[in-house]
């Protein structure tokens, strides 16, 4: 069995294409020149210089942490080019002005941005490499009042909110990759829900890394007012190189009073090839913050690319009733690593937190589950439930789990399970005696496995991440 | 850019600060190590000599580092201790209390001396062998700091540092019956003392034994006891171990219970702590072999400002082995009980059947608990399960006991006494069982 299973999850990656586009490069390299290079070239106002100046003295005293489950070659700070922009001849007024190429690239990805063919009812923007090309649907979003562009164009037009909000929730100071990226970052996506609306639409962002040697650094800004809802997906691919390539991003969200951020991720970098060469470091801080009563943030992820993933979306309950979840399919095959998981920090009264992770590693991967629920003393009444299931597939996978649990308040209630299996032989046989194949039935079995945490993705991604899982595991059986 | 500062060493400075200090603590307490030639009669240089270069290329560790960073050190820090002089006399009633007519066998030692006036050792069964490092077999003293988990710094600080050892050995075929009392006693100090009592415990082939171990605190005083026992189980034989922790409210208590399991052996360890104002206990066991079993039980109970501490690491080496562990905390007024339970199952470890629970119960606004169960898996055709809890006393079930006619008071302790009695009932000892359980009553009450 362990061949076939084995064949089977070893499927080509097939956004690992380069798209031939005269760019706008600045040299390799980290300074405060560059920063202000990036700056300027990104027109910013003052404030933002400053974050970024802030931020990055900040980065120069800190060290790279090293307690994560994985392991990598020193990264040189020095050979990144942090900067890689498609020429832009004109500012674009509309998407047919948009570079047709770049316009190609989206389409052979998946992402139509062409107003005919775009998916229903969802907006996209789309950001290729260190800048924002596309954004769809911008005008029926504005006639509801919600704000959805790229940061750069939100750092213009609505600078107070970002000026407010930006590095409120994930200071800057945070961690390593945090400061890095609160120097550096290019461009990503900004999305603000006024008071009382549900937004009409899913808003997407699908992120392209395209330029060899650069690094991406995005940044993303979710502001959700009082009894506001909002879903928000988010895509990834980049080609396929040898050498690896940082992606450093940073996602901050924040809910008033009742209002819910869904945030959901469907990650699919480059992996790099069986022996572990190439593919992309994602080293990311995503965290949402619940300020307001009864507000509520939901993490939804499906992890299948990156050479190391290192994420940990979190939630920080700080409104009364708030809720936080965190649904997570993280699948690593032949040398990736993830050290993945989520942190659950309760402050306010009877907030409730639930964490569904599941973790699948084929191959010579490891795979990692760390995750922290804090019950700080004045939680009264908090609740948690995580539960942390790991299949293995093939004798040299790696399955880890760390769950910290603090716990400073005896009103509360945290429970924690994990198990780890493997898809048995006698499951196999079980199937084959009913007349379904072994792809089918190792199929049907990671489905299932998986399905807890599909069900919470909307439709359009979940058709993409049961078609990706499909892809990375399932070889040609649909 | 008056700002700029790049150097790493800003960065470090909050780090490096402590350590000269610690460093410094470290070398008050290496050179209050006895002189070897005094105290032991047979060749203990090699090993010493290796455990006293393990320490200095360590640091004593802060909340820093990762297996301390809930563990605040510095009460110990802040403390000079002194080495305990051997003080043998004792008065008997008090010896009543604390030994048991079922463990026949006993050996006890005071502030880490032997004390052969207050030891049993007259009705030994034929094929046990207990003795101290005076009389000692050389083959079993060969075996002292052989383990894995010996290079922890405190643990080779008491491999440096003991002055005796109680040594255990069972002979191979034998079954003992009689329960093996090991009494690790301190005496009341003016000024704070020091002690490292060390057990070596050898279990020959298909032989069987149960073990009791106990630190027990005659007068409320201030001491640090740094405690290691190291375990051998031949192929095919069985120990039941417990370990009890019963130190003085103003006690720290850091032990070691290293194990190292052969080829179809079975282990229960059983481990209470109740005592000391900062205790860490760190089992560390590993199977060599296949087909063995492993049972850990572990209950802790920290009141007032304690804070307890458990760090078990079980290594798997071999496949087909099993193991249970139940680990459970109660945790009443301002203390801190921390639990971390690392599996680790390796690539050879293949059918491997391990399962973890951490259960904690909070009985006051201001407790705290800190858990971490952490599977670390390479083997692929295993089962493996953890879970973790962390709740106060569920008010259905008091209620439950309310509607049947006791107050909310006993409905309680009841609750808590159920609670605490999953494990003490693993305790081979009826008498002991009582004791411990009115120990743990008495606390809460």
């Amino acid at each position: 069995m362990t061949t076939t299973v084995q064949t089977l999850v070893n499927q080509p990656y097939k956004y690992g294409f380069v798209t031939e586009i005269e760019t706008e490069t600045i040299p390799r390299g980290l300074s405060e020149d560059v920063i202000r290079l990036i700056s300027a070239k990104k027109n910013e106002p003052e404030f933002m210089l400053n974050f970024r100046l802030k931020a990055y003295r900040q980065w120069l005293k800190m060290t790279e942490p090293s307690w994560p489950h994985v392991h990598y070659p020193p990264i040189d700070y020095q050979d990144i080019t942090y900067y890689s922009a498609p020429k832009e001849k004109d500012k674009k007024k509309s998407l047919d002005e948009v570079d047709p190429v770049l316009l190609e690239t989206f389409e052979k990805l998946g992402i139509p941005l062409s107003e005919q063919k775009r998916l229903s009812n969802v907006a996209v923007d789309a950001v290729f490499d260190s800048v924002s090309v596309a954004t769809t649907f911008r005008e029926q979003l504005a006639e509801e009042g919600v704000i959805f562009c790229s940061i750069s164009e939100a750092l213009h037009d609505y600078s107070d909110l970002v000026e407010r909000y930006l590095g409120s929730i994930v200071p800057i100071n945070d961690n390593y990759f945090a400061a890095l990226n609160s120097a550096v970052f290019s461009d990503g996506s900004f999305v603000f829900i006024p008071k009382g609306v549900r937004c009409p639409m899913e808003l997407s962002t699908y992120f392209r890394i395209n330029t060899e040697g650069s690094g991406q650094f995005e940044r993303t800004l979710i502001i959700a007012e009082e009894d506001s809802y909002v879903s928000y997906l988010e895509g990834c691919t980049a080609p396929m190189f040898d050498t690896n390539q940082l992606h450093a991003a940073v996602v901050e969200l924040v809910t008033l009073d009742n209002a819910e951020i869904k945030y959901s991720t469907v990650q699919n970098w480059y992996a790099g090839d069986e022996n572990g060469k190439g593919g992309i470091y994602n080293f990311v801080t995503k965290r949402g913050l619940c300020a307001g009563k009864n507000s509520k943030i939901s993490w939804t992820q499906v992890e299948t690319g990156s050479a190391i993933t290192w994420k940990y979306p979190s939630c920080v309950l700080v409104g009364d009733n708030s809720v936080g979840e965190f649904y997570s399919v993280a699948l690593t095959n032949n040398k990736q690593q993830a050290d993945t998981g989520t942190k659950m920090v309760h402050i306010g009264k009877n907030t409730r937190s639930t964490i569904i992770s599941k973790g699948i590693s084929a191959g010579r991967s490891q795979n990692s589950y760390r995750g922290l629920v804090k019950m700080g003393s004045k939680a009264d009444g908090s609740r948690n439930y995580s539960q942390c299931d790991s299949m293995l597939i093939g004798s040299d996978a790696e399955a880890n789990t760390f769950p910290y649990i603090q716990v400073q308040n005896n009103t509360t209630k945290v429970e924690h399970e994990a198990s780890t299996s493997k898809i048995g032989e006698d499951q196999l046989f079980y199937f084959s005696q009913r007349g379904i194949s072994v792809e089918d039935a190792v199929s049907m079995m990671i489905s299932g496995f998986c399905k807890d945490v599909f069900n919470q993705l909307p439709m359009e991604f979940a058709v993409e991440a049961d078609r990706l899982l499909s892809l990375k595991l399932e070889g040609s059986v649909g | 850019m008056t700002l700029q500062i790049s150097s790493p060493d800003t960065v470090d400075k909050p780090l490096r600060s402590g350590t000269p200090d610690r460093q410094a603590y470290l070398a008050a307490l290496l050179q209050q190590r006895p002189l070897v030639e005094k105290v032991s009669p047979v060749g203990l240089e090699e090993v010493r000599d290796r455990a006293l270069s393990l320490i200095q290329e360590q640091a004593l560790p802060s909340n820093h580092d990762e297996d301390w960073r809930f563990t605040d050190l510095s009460a110990l820090y802040q403390t000079a201790f002194q080495r305990a002089s051997g003080s043998t006399t004792l008065p008997t009633p008090d010896l009543e209390a604390l030994t048991w007519t079922e463990a026949s066998v006993r050996l006890v030692f005071v502030n880490g001396v032997y004390a052969p006036t207050l030891s049993s050792i007259s009705a030994c069964p034929a094929g046990l062998k207990v003795s101290t490092l005076a009389d000692a077999d050389p083959g079993a003293i060969a075996q002292l700091g052989q383990q894995q988990g010996m290079t922890e710094v405190f643990t080779a600080l008491n491999t440096v540092c003991f002055e005796d050892v109680a040594v255990v050995e069972v002979a191979q075929n034998q079954i003992i019956d009689t329960p093996i009392h090991l009494l690790f006693l301190t005496t009341a100090k003016d000024t704070p003392s020091v002690n490292y009592p060390r057990s070596l415990v050898i279990a020959h082939n298909n032989s069987s034994a149960t073990l009791i171990e106990e630190y027990v605190a005659l007068a409320e005083s201030t001491y640090f006891t740094n405690a290691v026992t190291e375990v051998w189980l031949g192929q095919n034989a069985q120990l039941n171990h417990s370990r009890i922790q019963r130190e003085a409210k103003q006690a720290i208590h850091i032990g070691k219970t290293a194990v190292s399991q052969d080829r179809d052996s079975r282990y229960t360890l059983t481990s209470l702590s109740l005592g000391g104002q900062m205790s860490r206990h760190n089992p560390v066991i590993v199977p060599t072999a296949e087909q063995t079993d492993t049972t850990l039980n572990g209950l802790t109970l920290a009141v007032d400002q304690q804070i307890a501490d458990t760090h078990s690491e079980l290594s798997f080496t071999g496949s087909h082995c099993t193991a249970q562990q139940l680990h459970k905390c109660i945790v009443d007024d301002r203390a801190r009980a921390v639990f971390n339970g690392k599996i680790f199952v390796p690539k050879a470890a293949q059918q491997t059947n391990a399962s973890q629970l951490s259960r904690n119960l909070l009985l006051s606004a201001k407790a705290r608990v800190d858990t971490k169960p952490q599977l670390e898996i390479v083997a692929d055709d295993v089962k493996c399960a953890h879970g973790a809890t962390v709740s106060q006393l569920d008010d259905d079930e008091i209620f439950y006991l309310q509607s049947r006619g006791l107050d909310r008071k006993s409905a309680g302790d009841l609750l808590v006494e159920g609670f605490a009695a999953e494990i003490i009932d693993q305790i081979p000892m009826i008498e002991l069982r009582q004791t411990l359980l009115n120990a743990v009553l008495s606390q809460i009450r």
